[in-house]
């Protein structure tokens, strides 16, 4: 059984269902290193997912337009951080609690707006057309070669854009003015405060940058990956996005190196739902619990280099 | 700010946050339902009264439902008492009323004890995955927030497992375990309604947290540390073993909540998602400002809205999950701290003012 496995991670179409299961995860997680550096925690993420994910399909079905869609989910996705902000930095509701109230929002919330907007429960796949999913690209060159080609080349177009942004947020935290001002509020608000930085303003941009970061992630479940919207499209791809960005030490390129992680375990999983002898429920845990771990070693690696530097 | 006038504003306070939040639902209902009267009376009127009388069936409904959620909302408490965000609620509820119903099924009890052992050993359950975010959390300083989230899904397809692959009662059409003894069953407090006697576990549980958190060393900790962590540390206390505490008896409560609400609403184990109570729990507890002795009363509000929200969904067709966005209004409101910050500065000023002028007449008198 165990070499039937290792037949089956080592082929192309793992390799590319790994990038595939990664790209939502990725986006979210990237949502939550902006978010993170800029000292606010955006548990919300889960929550601006699934409700973003719902009005990319809907804005895409009125213009029958994926990329209507996928910025309708973008814009969605920002307002919420903005909401969010609201009132976190103005009203100081906790950021947890708000986060918290967003997700219940995203959960109950969406099948509310879903019947309020189209008198549909629970779905939406009765709406799609292939006009409203997102186009497979497939590079040209790349495409070509052998074993990495057929990985790497025939992804959403989403997918390509998550990691463009892995570089693109990387840049804007330590190239650009706003990224220094976002780190800066981030570790010490009050000596940001000090030389003139407004720490609220640019609070409210981390979470609007993170909003959409993560309505992107929302487009990708619902306009690509599920190629609808439904209940629990999200089920918890927002909170595994938390998780990477602590392993990932709050780095773009270290929460997407976790975000493979999890798309690792998860592509694996499904691979192994399909063998006699694996129950598809244990499985379906397996990214879950390999968050915990991931969590626990990284913590646990931490505080041993601490603890090494005081020596 | 005096006592009084502070509690006064506060009251007003989370009337205004309500109030906002029936609003919202008002504007939804009126977007999304044919008849917006019948909805408006179904959400508002109807859990209580209906045709001109008294609608005592809704009305047990209604306490039956406070059972979970009170459970889980103290449990929410003493958690974030001692700022420690723990969302495993939602899974340790499903833990204790999965191992609750184990026990009902297989292990034959005389009546008064079965309940008793199943309920004891669903809290026990929930207590010890508890643990799991909180020694993580004290030992190697992860956040118990992600760990916990994490833990849900983690619990929920486990139980999954079991229940589709060991315990499953395979002559029915739907996933279910085989039917609980009956001698385990929580039973009704009254009959024919949905009003069993774990309400009234509720209530006790309710009255012990609140001695717990308030006439107890124990609980002092908790609030201490959820006050000010570095200060009870340098103070003496053993921080680590409090926020241990705290997280256990939180997953104590939750497990406890599911077993019996497992026991009392259903006859066989059934549940197939994470069941909610967790979340719902933790707008109990905001509502409750963190105070176990104001939960029922939160879980009273909540459950009413809930029932309000099933009624319209049957009678004027608006979808049940409206529930969610009010909930989501009502939390945002309530816990935020600057909402009406205006009105409270002008109370201070107020207040200090009237200071002021008793200080000077008081002056004044000694002078004469």
């Amino acid at each position: 059984m165990f070499e039937q496995l290792i037949s089956m991670v080592f082929t192309t179409s793992f390799g590319y269902s790994i990038i595939r299961i990664t790209s939502p995860i990725l986006f979210a997680a990237l949502a939550a290193v902006v978010a993170e550096k800029a000292g606010v925690s955006n548990i919300g993420l889960e929550g601006i997912m699934g409700i973003s994910a719902l009005f990319g399909v809907l804005f895409a079905y009125r213009t029958n337009n994926w990329l209507v869609g996928v910025l309708g989910a973008l814009v969605v996705g920002a307002f919420l951080g903005l909401i969010m902000g609201f009132f976190a930095l103005k009203l100081k509701t906790d950021i947890i609690l708000a986060g918290i109230a967003i997700n219940l929002m995203g959960g109950g919330g969406t099948i509310f707006l879903l019947y309020l907007f189209t008198g549909l429960k629970g779905n939406t796949a009765s709406l799609t057309t292939p006009a409203m999913l997102t186009p497979r690209i497939n590079i040209p060159l790349i495409q070509d070669i052998p074993v990495l080609g057929p990985i790497l080349s025939g992804h959403s177009i989403l997918t390509y854009v998550a990691f463009l942004l892995v570089l693109l947020v990387w840049v804007l935290l330590y190239k650009t003015a706003t990224g220094l001002q976002i780190r800066a509020v981030g570790e010490n608000p009050n000596a940001a405060d000090s030389v003139g930085v407004s720490v609220l303003k640019i609070q409210y941009i981390a979470l609007a940058i993170s909003g959409a970061l993560s309505g992107l992630g929302g487009a990708y479940m619902s306009m690509y990956y599920s190629q609808s919207w439904n209940t629990g499209i999200i089920a918890g791809r927002g909170f595994i996005a938390l998780a990477a960005q602590a392993m990932g030490q709050g780095e773009p390129v270290g929460a997407m190196l976790s975000s493979l992680l999890f798309g690792f375990a998860s592509a694996l999983g499904n691979k192994m739902e399909g063998m006699p002898g694996f129950s598809s429920y244990l499985v379906a845990a397996i990214p879950y619990a390999v968050t915990i771990i991931g969590l626990v070693l990284y913590a646990a690696a931490t505080i041993k280099r601490i603890k090494k530097t005081r020596k | 700010m005096k006592h009084k006038r502070k509690f006064m504003f506060e009251m007003i306070r989370g009337l205004a946050a309500i109030v906002i939040a029936i609003a919202v639902a008002f504007v939804l209902i009126l977007l999304s339902s044919d008849s917006p009267g019948t909805a408006l009376e179904c959400l508002l009127i109807r859990p209580v009264f209906s045709g001109g009388s008294l609608n005592v069936k809704s009305i047990w409904a209604i306490l039956g439902r406070m059972t979970p959620i009170i459970f889980t909302g103290l449990g929410v408490c003493v958690m974030f008492s001692a700022n420690q965000f723990n969302l495993a609620g939602e899974g340790t509820t499903m833990l204790g009323g999965f191992i609750g119903g184990l026990i009902a099924i297989y292990i034959p009890m005389s009546a008064g004890l079965h309940p008793a052992v199943c309920i004891l050993a669903g809290a026990v359950v929930g207590g010890l995955a508890m643990l799991i975010p909180a020694i993580i959390k004290v030992k190697l300083n992860a956040s118990e927030m992600v760990c916990s989230l994490m833990l849900n899904y983690v619990i929920m397809y486990i139980i999954l497992h079991f229940l589709n692959n060991t315990f499953a009662d395979r002559s029915k059409g739907a996933t279910q375990t085989y039917p609980f003894l009956e001698t385990a069953k929580v039973t009704k407090l009254i009959p024919g309604t949905e009003l069993t006697w774990g309400f009234l576990a509720a209530i006790a549980a309710t009255a012990v947290i609140a001695v717990f958190m308030f006439r107890t060393r124990w609980g002092y900790a908790i609030r201490m540390i959820g006050i000010n962590e570095s200060f009870s540390k340098y103070s003496g206390m053993k921080v680590g073993a409090v926020i241990i505490a705290s997280q256990v008896i939180g997953g104590l409560l939750s497990g406890m909540g599911g077993a019996i609400e497992a026991l009392g609403r259903y006859n066989t184990f059934l549940w197939k998602e994470l069941p909610g109570y967790g979340w719902t729990g933790m707008t109990v507890a905001i509502l409750a400002k963190n105070n176990p002795i104001m939960v029922p009363f939160a879980a009273l509000f909540i459950a009413y809205l809930n029932r309000g929200c099933e009624l319209m969904s049957i009678y004027a067709g608006v979808p049940s999950e409206m529930i969610d966005i009010i909930q989501a209004v009502i939390f945002l409101f309530f816990a935020a701290e600057q909402f009406m910050a205006k009105t409270r500065q002008k109370i201070v000023v107020k207040d200090a003012k009237e200071d002021m002028r008793e200080k000077q007449l008081a002056a004044e008198g000694g002078n004469a």
